[in-house]
């Protein structure tokens, strides 16, 4: 008898530790929203390598009493890493050494298409405060506008942490359904003949060119705005790995190895923000919507920039590459590409379309940077 | 998040493009000055570029290229190449002046020295 209750004692503390005694409903549903987006990642393939990872975080996230965020270790570490604004910027890096600013290099008057698909970052601002969030929070949702992920959770994690979650499964969706959302707003927006224009072929860029770009603008951006001076002087030095042609075993780890894990650490962590009580409120979707109005705006505001740039260019300018203006490197240029290839077979806007992807990427940390100083 | 400077999201817009455009207009500005005086970029490439934009954009460049004396024994399809690669790096097809295989035996000798190393 005595054997028999020990047993029974036992069994009951097991049970009143286990995760099973604390599990919520909210639990439940938000495990369920993880499993969704891991069957979006892996079935639909839907930037598999970003949402994966935050989805099994999002699961992680919703087992009770694991003391993730409160006993030291490997969690604790990584959300430290997210907290402290450090996985972002490493993101860049490696961004920086995948990143070919060649056409922008040939082309600069690109870099205003890049500026003004920034548009749907603010359209989603004031959609956001209409909607009764507070500046800071509008701010954050804004950035998903800008299509760039490291941008978003860096701005989120200072203005708006308890939305990290929400922000990053958002931008990082509709990153991944940019195909989907861009072509129909390009064609609305634009004649046949203005899908039709063909631009003339980039001029060659020298290797001082490439290599003294880097450089300058990580001086001048930095000291203009030096709340990104992170941000996109990881970016800057990234790219003078790659384009310096003395550094190539720093340029392969930081876009490969070093871009990899950091991409582990840091997709898992904003998985991990996803718990039932910030997760599962009216809010979340709200910004999912407001995203999409930021997406669509964002690509708007590029293909309309694109249209004043033909005429003043005398038709040397094709709008569908405003569009690429909304950063997603390289998918927005892709999209171009295709839309233009649809209209005229023969007639390759890739190349060009990169300038104002890439302009894109610099316009969204510009965007946040002026945010933080403004807002923070 | 102690005091943003403004709470009307109209003038939040309107400051912070007009922030991004500036930004991104200087970087555009440094792009250009480094185009300017870039030590290394090819000289003739914009006397090149000038002429088409005043005569006629398309009916220039085959008289051009036809006009460059080429020996005999060069084929046409190797005349092609030459003038596309000249292209490709961006120069017009009147770079081209004359085409002629080189008297010298430079490539011929290299390979001879590195089968003789060999032994």
């Amino acid at each position: 008898m005595e054997l028999l209750n020990a047993f029974v004692v036992s069994l009951q503390a097991v049970w009143a530790d286990s995760g099973f005694s604390a599990f919520t409903m909210g639990n439940g549903v938000m495990i369920l929203v993880g499993l969704l987006l891991l069957y979006m990642a892996i079935v639909k393939e839907f930037e598999p390598l970003l949402l994966g990872p935050i989805a099994f975080g999002c699961v992680l996230a919703n087992f009770p009493r694991t003391g993730f965020f409160t006993d030291p270790g490997l969690m604790q570490a990584i959300h430290y890493g997210i907290e402290n604004e450090i996985f972002p910027p490493l993101i860049f890096l490696g961004i920086g050494a995948m990143t070919d600013f060649g056409p922008l290099l040939a082309r600069p008057i690109t870099l205003l298409l890049g500026a003004a698909a920034q548009i749907g970052v603010f359209v989603a601002l004031v959609g956001a405060m209409l909607l009764g969030f507070t500046v800071q929070e509008a701010g954050a949702i804004g950035i998903i506008g800008g299509a760039d992920g490291p941008t978003a959770i860096y701005l989120s994690i200072q203005m708006a942490p308890h939305l990290l979650g929400a922000i990053a499964v958002a931008a990082y969706s509709y990153m991944s359904l940019v195909p989907l959302i861009q072509p129909p707003v390009m064609k609305l927006l634009t004649t046949q003949k203005e899908r039709e224009v063909a631009m003339e072929q980039l001029r060659p860029v020298t290797k001082f060119e490439r290599v003294c770009f880097p450089i300058v603008a990580a001086i001048i951006i930095s000291l203009l705005l030096p709340p990104i001076a992170s941000l996109l002087g990881c970016l800057m030095l990234g790219n003078l790995f790659r384009e310096s042609g003395v550094m190539d075993r720093l340029s392969d780890t930081a876009q490969n190895s070093l871009c990899n894990i950091v991409t582990i650490f840091l997709a898992t962590g904003t998985g991990m923000t996803m718990n039932a009580d910030d997760f599962l409120r009216t809010e979340t979707l709200l910004i999912i919507g407001l995203g999409l109005v930021a997406f669509i705006a964002g690509t708007a505001g590029g293909v309309l920039f694109g249209k004043i740039m033909c005429r003043l260019s005398g038709w040397k300018i094709n709008p569908l590459i405003g569009s690429a203006g909304v950063s997603a490197v390289p998918m927005a240029a892709r999209v171009s590409q295709v839309v233009g290839m649809k209209a005229k077979p023969g007639n390759y806007l890739l190349m060009h379309a990169m300038g104002p992807n890439v302009a894109g990427v610099i316009g969204t940390a510009v965007a946040a940077g002026t945010m933080l100083a403004m807002l923070k | 998040m102690s005091h943003p400077v403004t709470t009307n999201p109209l003038i939040i817009m309107l400051i912070n493009m007009t922030v991004v455009f500036l930004v991104l207009i200087a970087l555009g500005v440094v792009i250009n000055l480094i185009h300017y005086i870039d030590p290394t970029k090819p000289k003739a490439a914009p006397q090149e570029e000038a002429a088409p934009a005043v005569a006629e954009p398309v009916a220039d460049p085959e008289p051009v290229v036809a006009a460059a004396p080429v020996e005999e024994g060069i084929s046409p399809e190797v005349v092609a190449v030459i003038a596309a690669a000249v292209a490709s790096m961006g120069y017009g097809a009147g770079s081209v002046r004359a085409i002629r295989p080189l008297e010298r035996n430079n490539w011929k000798n290299s390979g001879r020295n590195a089968l003789q190393s060999r032994g």
